[in-house]
């Protein structure tokens, strides 16, 4: 890269970077009426947006320095190399089985959208005929002919259409049905539910088929029609919330979600917690180096801690009335005190240094420019 | 208008204020003006860590943890750098365990910059970053592996910690690291107390990288804090003596500070 096109790019991130800053900087200072009027809010959205993308590309970076690091250190054989042989196992296992898990939830929620649809259509046949015929109130009948844009078919052809792709849906579900009452199904849950949804089937398909010969006969919407069509857009919510909770049971023993628990609940979960447990012994080991009496200081932390564990346990109690208070006027004054200054000056430092940041005013310690 | 999600004109006075003083610093310090900065022990330490690295032939660690891309990891990229760079003059391994992929690439940069200011920039490796894991204990678990397989003879700890600080902290006292850390986090500051060599806190974080290079932005920018910080301290004062009077004599109807800064837009009507 040359100096000129080393110092367009400067300038570039420098002219970016106090836009950025501009943004934020306006929609924290400015007052909510003018935050609108100016229409500064608009441009949160873009810009979460772009946030994002930068953070899943930053993340990107980390997968690529992961691989390339401990991929090196494999193919060369380099010290510690089944560490990275471990690493990158766990990394291809978890990327796997996260996806497969992810595939096979996304899956289930659309099996259980194709039934969801049956009742939608129902009631969509249904509402659209009482737009017809004026049933509903002028704003519906508008808000349908908006939607109803392109070519509706007639009531007899939607009804069919109705028909058919419920009885593909009831056949579907038979089959599930079929499926998992032959599994050793543990779960009593499950079985009653299955007992239930297969008892809901065949009353729906029965009432489907009194839909289809009604619509038969006639080629206009009836009210027997209407109730048919309310009853199989109620019944088909019903069949899919259980159907939901059968499949949702049964994605429980599937492969890639047990995988999944493993994974996670079982491991990754739990090492967390091993790791933040560890942090109880360490306490004690930093408590007792600490504690050592070496110098004015640690007497007097030594001896503030003694009163702030005292004055928290009814032992202390016992040996002093007074423990509990000067505990909590410690932590009330002292310690307050010290606490706020701290965050004071880490505040109005981190402040001037965001100043610094936006307006671009940076030292060559923080800058990657070379002279 | 709401004040917690806006400014209220209080509070844009006294960024202004932040920002007019801290102009002012620069060009004086630009001038020619010299600050005088009181010796921070905790940075002094820095380089007597790193040479007790060299004589022992051991690596370095220098880790910014939970620190994402903000004023705090350009805080720490400043003594980072000049710890990469003494780092780079006596030849020493480097290693820099990462947290959040974003910091990473700026963490990477800083490193870069410094071994080209150290003249050895070739020997710039990018694996001496490592990123860890984006899991607070995953990242705890991962620096202590690294921290036993590598026994550094200095580990730094700069920036934001939370309960991961005395895991990372312990595991460089066991195997025998010099180790300054440095925290905005008043609640690990404690842990650091205990376990490290030397604790800079809080407001030290971001005055350490003007000790070590005495740069005019830096020392400007360490200079108008302070005076912003008295500037705080005589409202807090002003605030005591306002609220001691008024208890005194609640016949007076006096305006509190806190009620000037904290007045809405409204104020200045529709």
């Amino acid at each position: 890269m040359t100096q000129k096109q080393a110092d367009i790019r400067t300038r570039c991130v420098r002219i970016a970077t106090f836009l950025g800053g501009l943004y934020f900087f306006l929609y924290f200072v400015a007052p909510q009426s003018v935050v609108s009027q100016f229409g500064i809010d608009k441009l949160d959205e873009p810009i979460s947006n772009g946030l994002s993308i930068v953070g899943t590309m930053a993340f990107g970076l980390g997968l690529l320095n992961i691989v390339s690091a401990h991929g090196m250190r494999l193919a060369f054989g380099r010290a510690g190399w089944f560490y990275s042989l471990t690493l990158l196992g766990g990394l291809v296992s978890t990327v796997v089985i996260t996806t497969s898990q992810w595939m096979e939830s996304v899956s289930t929620s659309r099996q259980i959208r194709s039934v969801q649809i049956v009742g939608e259509f129902a009631a969509r046949i249904k509402d659209d005929a009482a737009v017809s015929h004026g049933g509903v109130s002028q704003d519906v009948q508008n808000a349908r002919i908006i939607k109803q844009s392109g070519d509706v078919p007639l009531v007899p052809t939607r009804v069919a259409a109705l028909v058919r792709y419920a009885e593909s849906e009831v056949a579907t579900m038979r089959n599930v049905v079929a499926h998992e009452t032959h599994r050793d199904l543990r779960d009593a849950g499950t079985t009653q539910l299955i007992r239930e949804l297969d008892a809901d089937l065949s009353a729906f398909t029965e009432l489907v088929r009194e839909l289809s010969a009604e619509s038969s006969r006639e080629t206009t919407m009836t009210p027997g029609q209407e109730s048919l069509l309310e009853r199989v857009s109620r019944d088909s919510t019903k069949i899919a919330s259980t159907y939901a909770l059968i499949i949702r049971a049964d994605r429980n023993h599937a492969l890639s979600q047990r995988l999944y628990d493993l994974l996670y609940n079982g491991l990754f979960n739990q090492l967390g917690s091993a790791m933040f447990a560890l942090l109880g012994v360490y306490i004690a080991a930093a408590a007792y180096r600490a504690f050592r009496i070496r110098s004015i200081e640690s007497a007097l932390m030594m001896t503030a801690a003694l009163v702030v564990m005292m004055g928290q346990i009814s032992f202390g109690r016992m040996l002093s009335e007074e423990l509990p208070s000067m505990r909590q006027w410690l932590l009330e004054v002292p310690n307050s005190a010290a606490f706020r200054a701290i965050r004071l000056g880490a505040g109005v430092a981190g402040l001037l240094l965001a100043i610094r940041m936006w307006l671009s005013i940076e030292s060559s310690t923080n800058s990657s420019e070379h002279t | 208008m709401n004040g917690f999600e806006h400014a209220t004109p209080g509070i844009v006075v006294l960024l202004l204020v932040a920002v007019a003083l801290f102009l002012w610093e620069l060009r004086r310090v630009r001038a020619g003006y010299s600050h005088f900065i009181r010796r921070i022990p905790g940075v002094d330490a820095v380089e007597a860590a790193v040479g007790r690295c060299a004589e022992q032939g051991r690596p370095v660690m220098f880790t910014t943890a939970l620190t994402d891309v903000g004023p705090v990891l350009y805080a720490c990229i400043g003594i980072l750098r000049a710890v990469a760079k003494k780092v780079a003059q006596y030849k020493l391994k480097l290693i820099v365990p990462q947290y959040s992929p974003e910091a990473m690439a700026v963490v990477e940069d800083g490193v870069r910059a410094a071994y080209q200011d150290a003249g050895r920039g070739s020997s710039f490796d990018p694996q001496s970053l490592v990123f860890l894991s984006g899991e607070q204990f995953a990242f705890a678990s991962g620096y202590m592996g690294l921290m036993h397989r590598e026994k550094p003879g200095a580990a730094f700890m700069f920036g934001v910690f939370a309960a991961e600080s005395l895991v990372l902290a312990e595991a460089g006292q066991q195997v025998g690291a010099r180790q300054v850390a440095a925290s905005v986090s008043p609640e690990q500051v404690a842990f650091f107390v205990c376990t490290c060599d030397y604790t800079l806190i809080g407001e030290e974080l971001f005055g350490a990288s003007a000790y070590v290079s005495r740069e005019p932005v830096q020392v400007a920018t360490l200079a108008a804090q302070d005076r912003f910080k008295l500037l705080i301290c005589g409202v807090i004062v002003v605030g005591v003596v306002c609220a001691t009077i008024a208890s005194l004599h609640p016949e007076l109807s006096i305006v509190m500070p806190h009620e000037l800064l904290l007045s809405g837009w409204e104020v200045f009507g529709k």
